[in-house]
């Protein structure tokens, strides 16, 4: 008998042990892949340059509109949901403090709103843009990439702003400061770095995503020059250009592919550094 | 006094953008849904909802929108993917929090956060280059059947390692959740460790076990781009998981173009977003409701 | 103050974005002391998108002033953006519909090309597919039912390798054509459905035992005026005879292609007029004066870029839509 046990815990901890490594060699895989068939593909005219000829179609030039097109759009909806999402957070973890079913239910649909897909929110956006008669631009695409990732963004922050000891609260007030004060002056610097972790985690995800822009912000060769104009992004400029038949337009893909991977991999290291800084500069009570 | 006018209207107005924002994301979930099924309800008027949900025969251009193969194939994959998923997220979660030193918890987080926060194109440029021409060259032919790799085993593989991340992370907060007395009391009693485990801390994580799994149902239910990259795109019901298949999202993507052009498919098209909506939603929600209970049941 | 920082800065990127152009038209000046502005843009068929872009560049060669952005998503799409006021000019590869046109829909053909089937150079049984070609008949088995088929069954030889077809999973011009080349539509098409034309030319490149269809110039290169390495076309067997005789034989290289396009010895459908689409006749000073010049000096940059001009009656009548 407790040889059949002891056979049955080897069996399953041989088991545990290869699940475990199976997810580090495929994280690294994946990395490895892009990277193969990515790196090759990089060159400085790859990322100076926007394609020439057409994207889809022309051989020379590079990815340049992708790669500002990206940092347009992810830049701009991250500023926008931060400003709608940052005071959310500090609403709930400040003011509504002593409500607690109030901020559970919110909470509770956040949740909620967290895990609805993208693609969703693109015809949601598609479907507004075209009764608002706006044409396929950097601007609808801000607006549908920032609804996006709002709910990520308020869950990220609540989760760092929930840890802020409630002493903290019931000092400042005491000392004189009116709610709001409190919530933008001392919470916010307090929570700071974990607020940055939670604005890069958003960034990572605007900047990612395909399905979002897919129907909202267009495809172009130019570096867009305002708001009403279509843009190119890396997650479509792999989309598209991927499944090329045409060699030099299937390397702008993989060299899209690596360049957002590569950003991907800095935000996640900035965002822990900022994590650790935040674990250390938290006050106790 | 000029101070204390200026603080305070600031506070006024700090308070406004407050309550401004918040009526923003509490009003998101409404106005996307209500948004939605104004759209659908030219195609609902027209035709039952049960019809169009269970009818197979997919011809826009005949006036038919059957729904039922896009469900299927959706189900088909969300499956095949929690079927390959979840043993991995249950061996890995019950390993790191029960066996593993804690450096190897350590290593493993920033793998799990960069594996979650690695865009959809890229699992799908990896499934493309690595998955698809495995199915095809070497499990296939396994199994005597001849595929093009772009099947519903393919688009289940990569869509379990995205949802790997989540389950996962949900998996180690639940088994962390039981209580270390539980776990003691059991050895105390003499159970060997892995059935205190197996008796113990698996039964009492059940509902946080049920709950993660249904997040990752919701998430891989929901996933476009990398399942629309591997999985063939052909509208036919799958006969097998070496078939193509062609999920709910894909075919909000793929044929968002062709809209406005034929009467009623943008309908049709925001009524599978809607019902995509509502399925995720409702995952979403039980599964939170797990969660809840069982954190009620072990503080 | 952090926040007070924030604020401001908030204050200031919100009211710089809402001024900057967040209409739909963008700047739109017209002609200004003789030189024309403005931007236009442009969405759909892959089939137009190369010639598009070549006639874009030579225009803005003679009009810097003009910025034209030009995505490719189908014909579908070219179709919706442009009904829906998206875009100011949808690419379209098929006929226009009577429901598009009561929906708004102007059109006026630019170019024509044509739509023809597509097989992997690996293919094991490349030259005798080469020299008989299939028939209309063998096509319309392929891609009207799912009955599976070998590559040998058709040109009599011992080969049992299974043909695997591909379509366009995208609303698209070229899957329409081929699909009314064989009697009906993209809906009635079977196969692995492919996104985009670049995308089906790659899986049939892939694949040695594909078979689908492209465009003509996503099977030839404009460069060499031969074959994409990799893909090749299938020859049409039109006379139904099992050989490609030498009147069916043009598919050597883009100029013969082209030729037998335009002198009516490629069937027509899949050769087919492409069209500009737009909401009603075109206002916009710059959309108009782009049709003119691509009826006018643009006809000259079609044959090299693997399309086929079109007759003068054509173009004269075409013309007259603009006025």
């Amino acid at each position: 008998m407790k040889k059949r046990k002891q056979i049955e815990e080897k069996f399953f901890r041989v088991l545990m042990f290869i699940s475990t490594n199976l997810i580090v060699i495929i994280l690294l895989l994946i990395i490895f892949s892009i990277l193969y068939k990515g790196l090759p593909a990089l060159s400085w005219s790859m990322i100076s340059q926007t394609p020439k000829g057409g994207f889809y179609f022309g051989k020379e030039g590079g990815i340049l509109n992708a790669i500002i097109g990206s940092l347009y759009l992810s830049i701009g909806s991250t500023l926008l949901a931060t400003a709608i999402g940052l005071p959310v957070a500090l609403f709930m973890n400040v003011i509504l403090v002593k409500h607690k079913r109030f901020i559970d239910t919110i909470r509770f649909f956040l949740d909620l709103l967290w895990g609805i897909p993208s693609i969703v929110y693109g015809a949601f956006g598609f479907t507004i843009m075209i009764y608002f008669g706006i044409q396929t631009s950097l601007l609808a695409g801000i607006i549908t990439v920032t609804l996006f990732i709002i709910p990520i963004m308020v869950r990220a922050m609540d989760e760092v702003l929930k840890t802020v000891p409630v002493g903290l609260l019931e000092t400042s007030l005491s000392l004189g400061s009116t709610h709001s004060e409190t919530a933008f002056k001392v919470f916010l610097r307090q929570a700071s770095p974990g607020l940055v972790t939670a604005i890069l985690l958003s960034f990572g995800r605007a900047i990612g995503d395909a399905a979002s822009v897919l129907f909202t912000t267009g495809y172009t060769d130019h570096i867009p020059t305002s708001l009403g104009q279509p843009t190119a992004t890396l997650p479509l400029s792999i989309f598209f250009q991927l499944s090329s038949p045409i060699e030099e337009v299937q390397e702008r893909a993989y060299a899209s592919a690596v360049v957002l991977t590569v950003i991907i991999l800095v935000i996640s290291v900035l965002a822990r550094l900022y994590a650790k800084r935040y674990q250390k500069h938290k006050i106790n009570f | 006094m000029k101070f204390r006018i200026g603080r305070h209207l600031r506070s006024r107005l700090h308070l406004i953008w407050m309550i401004i924002s918040l009526m923003i994301v509490i009003l998101l979930p409404f106005i996307l849904g209500i948004g939605l099924y104004i759209k659908s309800t030219l195609l609902l008027e027209d035709k039952k909802f049960g019809e169009l949900l269970f009818s197979s025969d997919w011809r826009p251009l005949s006036g038919h929108f059957g729904f039922l193969t896009f469900a299927i194939s959706s189900v088909w994959v969300t499956v095949l993917a929690l079927l390959i998923a979840g043993p991995i997220c249950l061996l890995t979660a019950i390993h790191l929090t029960q066996y593993a030193k804690n450096w190897v918890l350590k290593i493993m987080h920033p793998v799990i956060d960069i594996l979650a926060g690695i865009p959809s194109v890229i699992f799908g440029v990896w499934g493309i280059l690595v998955i698809v021409p495995f199915i095809s060259k070497v499990i296939a032919p396994m199994f005597g059947v001849e595929t093009s790799g772009y099947t519903i085993l393919t688009g289940a593989i990569v869509l379990a390692v995205m949802i790997i991340p989540f389950v996962l992370n949900i998996l180690i907060d639940v088994f962390k959740m039981v209580p270390d007395e539980l776990k003691e009391a059991s050895l105390s009693l003499g159970a060997s460790k892995w059935q205190t485990i197996k008796l113990v801390l698996l039964r009492k994580a059940i509902p946080g076990i049920i709950s993660a799994f249904g997040l990752g149902v919701s998430r891989a239910f929901g996933e476009t781009i990398a399942v629309l990259m591997v999985v063939g795109n052909v509208t036919k019901i799958p006969s097998g998981i070496f078939q193509p298949g062609y999920p709910l999202p894909a075919l909000i993507a793929n044929n968002y173009g062709e809209m406005l052009s034929i009467p009623m498919y943008d309908s049709a098209l925001m009524l599978a977003a809607l019902i995509l909506f509502f399925v995720v939603l409702v995952f979403n929600f039980l599964s939170r409701v797990a969660i809840v209970r069982l954190e009620k049941h072990t503080s | 103050m952090k926040t007070n920082v924030i604020t401001n800065f908030l204050i200031l990127m919100t009211s710089a974005m809402v001024f900057q152009g967040c209409g739909p038209s963008g700047s739109d000046k017209s002609k200004v002391s003789g030189k024309l502005e403005g931007t236009i843009s442009i969405s759909g068929a892959f089939a137009l998108y190369p010639m598009a872009v070549k006639w874009t560049e030579e225009f803005q060669k003679e009009n810097p002033g003009v910025r034209i952005d030009i995505s490719a998503g189908g014909a579908g799409k070219g179709m919706t953006d442009a009904l829906s006021g998206m875009v100011d000019l949808g690419m379209v590869s098929r006929e226009i519909s009577q429901a598009e046109i009561d929906k708004g829909a102007w059109f006026i053909a630019v170019t024509k090309d044509a739509v023809m089937p597509t097989i992997s150079t690996e293919n094991p049984v490349l030259k005798d597919l080469q020299a008989k070609g299939f028939t209309k008949e063998i096509f319309q088995e392929l891609f009207l039912t799912e009955n599976p088929h070998t590559w040998g069954e058709f040109i009599d030889v011992p080969n049992t390798d299974k043909i695997i077809v591909y379509t366009r999973s995208d609303a698209c011009g070229a899957a329409e054509m081929w699909g009314k080349y064989l009697g009906k539509n993209q809906e009635s098409l079977r196969g692995v459905g492919v996104f985009g034309d670049p995308g089906i030319a790659n899986a049939v490149k892939q694949d040695k035992f594909s078979i689908g269809f492209n465009n003509v110039n996503y099977a030839y290169d404009l460069k060499t005026r031969k074959n994409y390495e990799g893909m090749i076309v299938l020859p049409i067997d039109q006379n139904g005879n099992r050989t490609i005789d030498p009147e069916e034989n043009f598919y050597g290289n883009l100029d013969s292609v082209m030729a037998a396009i335009q002198s009516g010895r490629y069937p027509s459908p899949p050769a087919r007029d492409l069209y500009f689409v737009s909401n009603g006749k075109p206002v916009k000073p710059a959309v108009v004066a782009f049709l003119d010049w691509i009826l006018s000096s643009g006809q000259q940059f079609v044959h090299e870029a693997g399309y086929v001009e079109l007759s003068d009656t054509k173009i004269s009548s075409e013309r007259e839509k603009l006025k």
